[in-house]
């Protein structure tokens, strides 16, 4: 079995990560709900829409901080080899699904799925990063 | 990189978990340097020459 190591910089990580997820379905939820009850106009429309990406963007942040924070090399090591296949993963699924999109008629996926498909991707790779050290 | 880390740590009669905790880092970090799989930053090979009291080049070599 492949154990990922608790140490203190993930232990700050994931205390940093969990309120930002809850503050992003709040948003989400805050957007859903304004669009569908009382649809905004002008300028807030923008505000509005963006709302959700903003604590995304906080995740991407709080990994940057992991990265900085990580006093353990090889761990560190790990997790940028993981956001390596996580950026190069969603790049590559993203433009596939670009020209099936064009040439397939393939069904459009929102751009933001790009952030989703980086998330599963550098989760998947991570146990086969670390095997390769075992 | 080779090492004699696993010698070095039986002598002293430490598992990898002992090890790990005296350089700070992870049991995986320290099985990972262990096995040649992994070559650690110069300070970390500094930190590891200090606990072992041994100069870096007679725990590490650059052979294959």
């Amino acid at each position: 079995m492949i154990c990922i190591p608790t140490t203190k910089a993930r232990r700050r990580y994931t205390r940093r990560l969990a309120p930002t997820m809850a503050i992003y379905l709040v948003f989400l939820f805050i957007a859903q709900w304004t669009f569908h009850h009382h649809p905004p106009t002008g300028f807030v429309v923008y505000l509005l829409a963006v709302l959700p990406a903003l604590p995304l963007i906080g995740s991407l942040a709080i990994v940057g901080l992991y990265i900085t924070e990580e006093s353990d090399e090889f761990e560190r090591s790990v997790l940028v080899q993981s956001m390596l296949w996580g950026f190069g993963g969603a790049l590559a699924v993203s433009t596939i699904w670009g020209f099936l999109e064009d040439f397939a008629k393939a069904s459009h996926l929102p751009t933001f799925y790009v952030y989703v498909f980086f998330w599963i991707l550098m989760a998947i790779s991570q146990p086969f990063i670390r095997m390769r050290y075992r | 990189m080779k090492n004699r880390l696993r010698i070095l740590r039986a002598e002293r009669n430490w598992s990898q978990a002992d090890l790990a905790e005296r350089l700070e880092v992870s049991r995986q970090s320290v099985n990972a340097i262990e096995t040649g799989k992994y070559d650690p930053s110069l300070p970390l090979a500094f930190k590891l020459a200090r606990l072992f009291n041994s100069p870096i080049e007679t725990i590490f070599t650059d052979e294959e």
